[in-house]
Order: C-alpha cells, then sequence, then structure tokens
C-alpha cells in the first residue's frame, strides 16, 4: 500500500488521541500515584516538537499558533521542530538534542507521542513534558485534551437552529471515541434546537483527502442535509456547502474564508489557554502532573467557538450562550441523560451524567444519528 | 431510488478521471517496456505545482499545463534513471514515488490548505437538463471527457498507427525493435515523459479541478489504483475506461451508502480495486489460455550490447 496513506494517517493519528481511552484505563489500573510537585532548574527553555509540517490546515497550526501566544504570554522564544515521526529513536533524538542544548521545557503535540514522551521523561527526570492528546502521564510529564464535545454540542445547536430540513451533517475521519462525542454531541444540540433532528455522519476513513471530503460531503447534501459540519481539516467539505447554498461549520482553525456566506460558525482550539497558565506554573514551581493528564473543558476556552455569524438567528444565539453559560458553571452536560443510543437502549438514566470513563471509551452513536459504526471499532 | 442512482453515477465521473488519466499514460509507458512505479509521486508533484502556478498569478489553465509539465519534468528524471542509466525499475520508481512525495510537500508548503478558483463544470447546452442522462453525462467538467477522448486516441495511437507498433514492439522485444530501426532509448524515454505528463494531468485534476485545494498527501493511494488499474485494464486504453468506472463507482457509492444510513463495509471498498486487479491477473493463469497481456519484456533494462 502506499506509503503517503498510512504517513498521513499517521500524521493525523496525534490529532485523535484515539487510546487516550486505553491509556486512562491502564493508568488507572496502575495506579499511578500522585507525584510530588517538579522543580524546575534553571532558566525555563521551551521546545514544541510536531509530529508533521506545521501548516497543515488544522491540529498543528492551531497548535503553532498556540506556540506564538505562549512567547508573547511569556516574553520568550520558542524552538521547533516538525515532521519528527512518531516512533521513539526519532523522537528520542530530537528530545536528547534539545536537552543537550539546555531545553527543559518539551512540549510534544501528538498522540503518537506518547510511548517515546514517557520514556524521555523516565531519561531526564528534570525536564518537564507535555504532550497533546498523549495517553501517558508521569511525575514530569502531562498529556492534555480538551472536551471537543462541550464545542460540537453548542454547534450543534446552532446547526439546528437554521436547519429547514432536520438534516444536517457531520463529515468525520474515523470512528475513535474523540471523535464519536463530537458526533453525539453535535447530533444532540441540533435535537435541543430541534426536535427531531437528524445527523447524517460519515467517516472517511481518511484525514487527508480532500477529494473524498468534497464529494462525501455532497452526498450528504444531496440526501438532504443543509448544514455541513467537518470534523477534518480540508476546505472541500465547506466548499461543497458553500456552492449549494447551504450551511456549514469549521474545526480546528477558522474555516470563515471556505464558506464565507454559509458558515455558522468554526469549533477552535486555542492550546495558549492551557499552555500559558501550565508553563507559568512550572516555571515558577508548584506544578504537578494530573494523574490522568489534563482534560479540560470549554469554560477554559482551549476548544471555543468564533462568534456566531448572523446566519444564526438572534434568539438561538441568545440560547447557545445560555446553554454555554450552564455548561460552564457545571450544572449542564451535552451527555446528561437521558442519552439513548441509535438502537433504542438507554446508555445513561435520567438523572445521571456520563463519566469520563463512559466518554473515553465511547463506541456507539446516539439516537438521531444517520450512519453505521464500523464494526471494528465495537 | 432514481435520484439516488442518479446522484452516484452522476459522482463517479469525479472519482474515476484522475485514475484514468494517469492509466492512460501508465499503459503507454508498459506498452513500451517501461514499469512506472512512480506514478503516486508524479501525481503528487502535479497536484502541488498546478495550485501553486494558479495561485501565483495563473489560473486554472495555466495551472493544469503546471500539473502536466512537473509531472513529465518527475518522469524525466525517472526516465534517465531507467533508460538511459538502466536502474532497477522498481526500485527507481519507488524512488520517484518518495521524490514525488517530499518535493511536492517541500515546494508547496505556501499553497498548503488555500482554495482555488477550479474550472466550472461544463453543462452541454439542451443535454445537460435531459432527466437522468443530464446529470451524468452531460453535466461533467471538462477533462471527463478529455480522459475518455485521451484513451480513445491512446488506443488508436498504440494499435493503429506506424509509431505505436514501434512502441509495442520496444515493449514485447526490444532487441528485435533495435534490428528494425527503432531508437529503444528514445522510444522508452519518450514513453515514460508521457507517463509522467499523464500522471501529472491526473494530480492536477485532483486538487484544481475535483477539491480546488490542495494539502499534503491528497493523491492518497490513487497512483497505485492507476497501476492496478493498467493490469485490470490488460494494457488497453478503452477497458481502461471501464475499469475506472468500476474503481470510480465504488468509491463514489460508499458516501453516498452512508449518507442514506447503510451499513456499508468500508474498509472492504477499500480494498476492492486491488482485489479485482488480483483476480484480473489470476483469472488468465487459472484459465491456462491468453496469458495476461503483458508486454513480454515489461520491466527488462535494454542493452544493446546483449542483444541476442
Amino acid at each position: 500500500m502506499s506509503m503517503s496513506v498510512f504517513t498521513a494517517a499517521r500524521a493525523r493519528l496525534r490529532g485523535t488521541a484515539l487510546a487516550l481511552a486505553l491509556g486512562l484505563g491502564l493508568a488507572v489500573l496502575a495506579g499511578a500515584q500522585p507525584a510530588d510537585a517538579f522543580d524546575l532548574k534553571g532558566p525555563p527553555k521551551i521546545a514544541f516538537i510536531y509530529a508533521a509540517a506545521i501548516k497543515d490546515g488544522g491540529w498543528n497550526e492551531a497548535m503553532d499558533a498556540a506556540r506564538v501566544k505562549v512567547e508573547e504570554a511569556l516574553g520568550v522564544k520558542i524552538a521547533t521542530s516538525e515532521s519528527i515521526p512518531e516512533e521513539a529513536t526519532a523522537f528520542k533524538a530530537a528530545v536528547d538534542l534539545y536537552v543537550k542544548r539546555g531545553y527543559n521545557i518539551i512540549v510534544g503535540t501528538s498522540y503518537g507521542y506518547s510511548d517515546p514522551i514517557l520514556e524521555a521523561a523516565k531519561a531526564y527526570p528534570d525536564v518537564a513534558f507535555l504532550n497533546a492528546s498523549g495517553t501517558t502521564n508521569a511525575a514530569n510529564l502531562e498529556s492534555f485534551y480538551a472536551r471537543t464535545y462541550e464545542a460540537w454540542y453548542l454547534a450543534g445547536m446552532a446547526a439546528g437552529s437554521v436547519s429547514g430540513s432536520g438534516k444536517v451533517g457531520m463529515l468525520a475521519g474515523f470512528p475513535v471515541s474523540v471523535v464519536n462525542w463530537d458526533i453525539n454531541a453535535f447530533t444532540r444540540g441540533a435535537q435541543a434546537m430541534k426536535p427531531g433532528a437528524e445527523a447524517i455522519a460519515i467517516f472517511t476513513n481518511s484525514w487527508w483527502d480532500p477529494v473524498k471530503e468534497g464529494q462525501t460531503s455532497e452526498a450528504m447534501l444531496d440526501q438532504g442535509a443543509d448544514v455541513i459540519a467537518t470534523n477534518l481539516s480540508a476546505a472541500s467539505a465547506l466548499n461543497a456547502a458553500e456552492k449549494k447554498g447551504k450551511y456549514a461549520i469549521g474545526y480546528q482553525i477558522d474555516m470563515t474564508a471556505y464558506a464565507p456566506k454559509g458558515i455558522l460558525t468554526s469549533v477552535v482550539f486555542r492550546w495558549e489557554n492551557y499552555l500559558t497558565p501550565t508553563i507559568k506554573k512550572i516555571i515558577a514551581g508548584g506544578w504537578t502532573p494530573e494523574e490522568y493528564g489534563a482534560f479540560v473543558g470549554i469554560s477554559t476556552k482551549t476548544v471555543d467557538l468564533l462568534p456566531f455569524t448572523a446566519n444564526v438567528p438572534a434568539e438561538a444565539q441568545a440560547k447557545i450562550a445560555e446553554t454555554r453559560a450552564a455548561i460552564e458553571a457545571g450544572t449542564f452536560s451535552p451527555f446528561a441523560g437521558p442519552v439513548v443510543k441509535q438502537d433504542g437502549t438507554e446508555a445513561v438514566p435520567a438523572g445521571a451524567v456520563m463519566d469520563d470513563e463512559k466518554l473515553w471509551a465511547l463506541d456507539y452513536f446516539v439516537k438521531g444519528v444517520i450512519g453505521t459504526m464500523p464494526a471494528a471499532s465495537k | 431510488m432514481i435520484d439516488f442512482l442518479v446522484t452516484w453515477l452522476a459522482s463517479t465521473p469525479t472519482f474515476a478521471t484522475p485514475i484514468l488519466l494517469a492509466c492512460i499514460g501508465l499503459i503507454v509507458c508498459e506498452r513500451a517496456g517501461v514499469l512506472n512505479l512512480g506514478a503516486e509521486g508524479m501525481m503528487a508533484v502535479g497536484a502541488m505545482a498546478a495550485v501553486a502556478v494558479t495561485l501565483t498569478g495563473g489560473n486554472p489553465w495555466t495551472g493544469i499545463l503546471a500539473g502536466i509539465g512537473a509531472g513529465a519534468l518527475l518522469g524525466l528524471v525517472f526516465g534517465l534513471a531507467v533508460v538511459v542509466l538502466r536502474a532497477d525499475q522498481i526500485l527507481a520508481g519507488l524512488a520517484a514515488v518518495a521524490i514525488g512525495l517530499g518535493a511536492a510537500g517541500l515546494i508547496g508548503k505556501p499553497y498548503v490548505h488555500t482554495t482555488v478558483t477550479g474550472i466550472a463544470r461544463l453543462d452541454i447546452p439542451g443535454l445537460s437538463d435531459l432527466p437522468v442522462v443530464g446529470p451524468i453525462l452531460f453535466a461533467q467538467d471538462p477533462f471527463v471527457y478529455i480522459a475518455v477522448a485521451l484513451a480513445l486516441l491512446g488506443w488508436f495511437y498504440l494499435m493503429r498507427t506506424r509509431a505505436g507498433l514501434r512502441l509495442r514492439a520496444t515493449g514485447e522485444d526490444p532487441g528485435a525493435a533495435d534490428v528494425a530501426g527503432v531508437d529503444v532509448q528514445l522510444t522508452q524515454l519518450a514513453a515514460v515523459i508521457v507517463s509522467g505528463a499523464a500522471c501529472g494531468l491526473a494530480g492536477a485534476y485532483l486538487s484544481v479541478v475535483a477539491s480546488q485545494v490542495w494539502v499534503e498527501g491528497m493523491v492518497a493511494g490513487r497512483g497505485w489504483i492507476a497501476i492496478g488499474l493498467v493490469i485490470f485494464a490488460r494494457w488497453s486504453p478503452p477497458r481502461a475506461i471501464l475499469g475506472a468506472l468500476i474503481f470510480g463507482g465504488a468509491d463514489a457509492l460508499t458516501p453516498r451508502l452512508q449518507a442514506v444510513g447503510a451499513d456499508v463495509p468500508a474498509y472492504l471498498m477499500m480494498m476492492l480495486p486491488y482485489l479485482l486487479t488480483i483476480a484480473v491477473l489470476a483469472v488468465p493463469a487459472l484459465l491456462r489460455r491468453g496469458g495476461n497481456a503483458e508486454p513480454a519484456s515489461l520491466g527488462l533494462p535494454f542493452l544493446r550490447q546483449d542483444r541476442r
């Protein structure tokens, strides 16, 4: 098979935290002990390591935008290395070089770095490590990810408020829990504004295939969807919606340019909202990595929504703002029971809320999703 | 139901055209006796160059030309390696893939994720509004028709012209062709460049016409499918049209079935082109007749001194 397919898939896997669930599970089994506060030796020297090209139109680009913000906030220059393969030898070589040159805060940005970064953390106990969408944690290593489903629920509400057909569509990459919860939250959000709304969900089984993404979006539009949301990075999904005069929702970075007329909002990452305070804490002293990694919500604005365009009616915007406030206050959760699976069985009873363990193991669609979860992911 | 069939069939050419365009070039190349495994890389540089030129002051058509040129250039490099320097064709082909993907990623950096105005659909007046056949046959982009025309032209060239005969002779028995006065190296080099240009065009189609954006790795294995299609078509351009429609139709069907909520074995569908290719290779062998139409000297370097 083609090398490019594998490298591309691998390159984007960092965005999915596919097995963060597994990692969390294993961490529980291993019974990781809370460590003493980490003590940084010497002046801070920070480096970011990327698994693919920085300007990838999505994950890495969002991460690099955060790096610039961290530089501004801390007034330091941050070194970067891009396209460092997600394998132990290549990653270790990069870390070794940085450590030799006196770097003591190293930020990995990939799920695929989970294992190598743990090894590095063990090898260099005096260096602080952070890893986006990783699965490993230690006394000097913290993995972090955002509760993207909170933002997608609100985006779903926007979609439901403008949908005339009651059908919206979401384009996704692979059936992993971090993607599945986006789809489910998006669907439930749409239903909150338009009872009985349905969401077509299609996995392209690829992270990088604009041709397929455009065509898949057209297929959803042909089936009556009038809002297309992308959980991927290519512009062609939004293009397809714009051409048919339908609405679109972007992901990762501001995608307004791809559908200037039909865009509702973009679900974006602002990793600096996690990274700046965390790195500040590392420098100031008193940093203790979370035992199971940091899993930050929309209240931190680490995952956020761009301001809604005029396409979203004012009263809907007000209702979405209310819901957002409730989520931030902790009085509401997108997965508050009753959560009913696609097949009609109850996943979360009324009065209960889906816990993190269940979230990381999410392998089903909720009622109202049109689409099938591939058998392999169950 | 009829709507579903129409929209499905109308979206099939978008998937079929790039693999058909690449396949026609590869057939010419293999008929001349050179196995070009570099298709994926040549498509990658074509896709990148087309968007780069379109974005830097060109228009989509000059972009397409640039894509063809970039593919041909990598074809030339590969051709010099295998025809003139007689490098191993399989290794040189794989190297061409790596070079193409790498060069596209490196040079294309400033152009990634930037949308371009593509080439509009060509609605044939009077015919495109016909029910059912209109959207399927008469409302496609120009390259769909160009690809079909090129396939027929390729067949005519290979089977009905003297130059085509010389080229086929080169692929079957370069020694005999050499005796008959054919310049084997020049013929092979030209064929390799043509295949590079065709792959470049296919890549340009993917970026400028089909998705109107370039991202690294967007060829996504289509070059390998085109190589499979050469075998599936048994080295015949018209059969490649049929094969491309089958491969493209399957590709187009998956998202459409998923959109109506059907449980599609997506991974099986992705394997389909390769399974069909193996079947086409295996069937003549199992039937013990005909052979598989493979040019007899495919993949063998020609050394005049070794001529028997």
